[in-house]
């Protein structure tokens, strides 16, 4: 079972090269990190888990971008959007994981969204980065946020992810902490764990035996 | 003045945390307004109130903090959203728990991770840096300069490629 943080950003993007990140997060018990426009490969013996980062509009574009940089390799994350968007996103074949959507509108992400989530397989990220750096009312819009896709999560059991989003090494956390963060939010500690284990098996999600000539 | 019994006193707890980057040099007076000031934006002041944090010792790469019995995981929750301190940045790292200052301090690492080396000057991406070395891989880069100083955190490896 892997233990990942679904989204990082290195250096230049971030203060910190993705050598001091992948000796950080294996310090703080990972043993994968997933990095946007990264290389596949295995750094202090942390694996690397290369993304593709999509930020449109419309699902035309998304699939635009799913043809041209889906390589099959790479986890692909799309940013959501209004509730049609995501549905049509949660559709397209080859979206692995459905990100940023404390920043949507509350009914962007329903029940109907979260079954097709759980039938399809594509995981919904928990960006813990608000949490650890806003305050006030945005800290509390994206708790309750975060509440509300955990009800969700309850009852459709569709895949979690959980990324710090960290731009350096003192962004990142720790399991520990971050299973205590998710508490803020009525997480329990095996749905942590098994969310952090998510990323690591996206890529290669678990089907029948496949007789290869 | 006769002093409070044991069973009347409130029970205490003490949390020891590191402080990274290490060398940061921060003012214990900064540490605990951060981490009151942590307390607060999270829980409220009823609840701060409550658990009623304290920094009873820091040192250059730890800290040990105080609350009520009770208070210890909002106060562990509260430590993972400290992210500056006085003027810089710094996070803490929830080590241990103990109901005793003498059990934690025990649990102080007995070989605390080498000072870091007198700076040697590096160039990256065009700008003049100060490198400080630790833990044989990691290096810290400050930019040299009066204000806004950038920091980077590489390796070993990263500066040698350069």
């Amino acid at each position: 079972m892997t233990v990942a943080d679904a989204c990082i950003h290195p250096y230049p993007e971030g203060d910190s090269s993705l050598r001091r990140m992948a000796v950080e997060a294996g310090e703080l018990g990972f043993d994968s990190i997933v990095v946007p426009d990264g290389g596949s490969l295995i750094s202090s013996g942390v694996r690397i888990i290369p993304a593709v980062l999509i930020v449109e509009e419309s699902v035309r574009a998304v699939s635009g971008q799913l043809r041209k940089r889906g390589d099959g390799q790479s986890l692909v994350m799309v940013n959501a959007g209004e509730n049609g968007f995501n549905r049509a996103v949660l559709n397209l074949k080859g979206v692995h994981v459905l990100r940023n959507l404390h920043l949507t509108r509350k009914q962007s992400f329903n029940h109907i969204c979260a079954r097709q989530a759980a039938d399809r397989g594509v995981a919904i990220d928990l960006d813990l980065y608000p949490v650890i750096h806003a305050a006030g009312r945005t800290r509390q819009r994206v708790l309750v946020r975060f509440g509300e896709l955990i009800r969700l999560y309850s009852r459709y059991r569709f895949p979690l992810t959980i990324s710090s989003n960290a731009r350096s090494v003192l962004d990142l956390r720790s399991v520990e902490e971050i299973t205590l963060l998710c508490s803020l939010f009525g997480m329990e500690e095996d749905d942590v764990q098994a969310a952090l284990a998510t990323a690591g098996g996206l890529l290669n999600p678990p089907g029948p035996v496949k007789v290869v000539p | 003045m006769k002093p409070l019994p044991p069973t009347l006193r409130t029970k205490k707890r003490y949390i020891l945390a590191g402080i990274e980057p290490p060398g940061a040099g921060v003012d214990q007076k900064d540490l605990y307004y951060a981490i009151t000031d942590a307390v607060t934006s999270l829980f409220g002041d009823v609840r701060a109130a409550a658990i009623s944090p304290a920094v009873i010792s820091s040192g250059p790469d730890y800290v040990i903090v105080r609350c009520t019995r009770g208070g210890e995981q909002d106060l562990r929750i509260a430590l993972s959203t400290v992210i500056a301190a006085g003027d810089g940045r710094i996070v803490l790292r929830p080590r241990a728990t103990s109901g005793t200052l003498h059990a934690l301090r025990r649990k102080l690492p007995q070989e605390r991770p080498a000072e870091p080396e007198h700076p040697a000057e590096v160039h990256f991406g065009g700008r003049r840096y100060d490198a400080r070395r630790f833990q044989v891989q990691k290096v810290d880069l400050m930019e040299k300069g009066i204000k806004s100083q950038e920091l980077l955190f590489l390796t070993q490896d990263d500066l040698e490629e350069l």
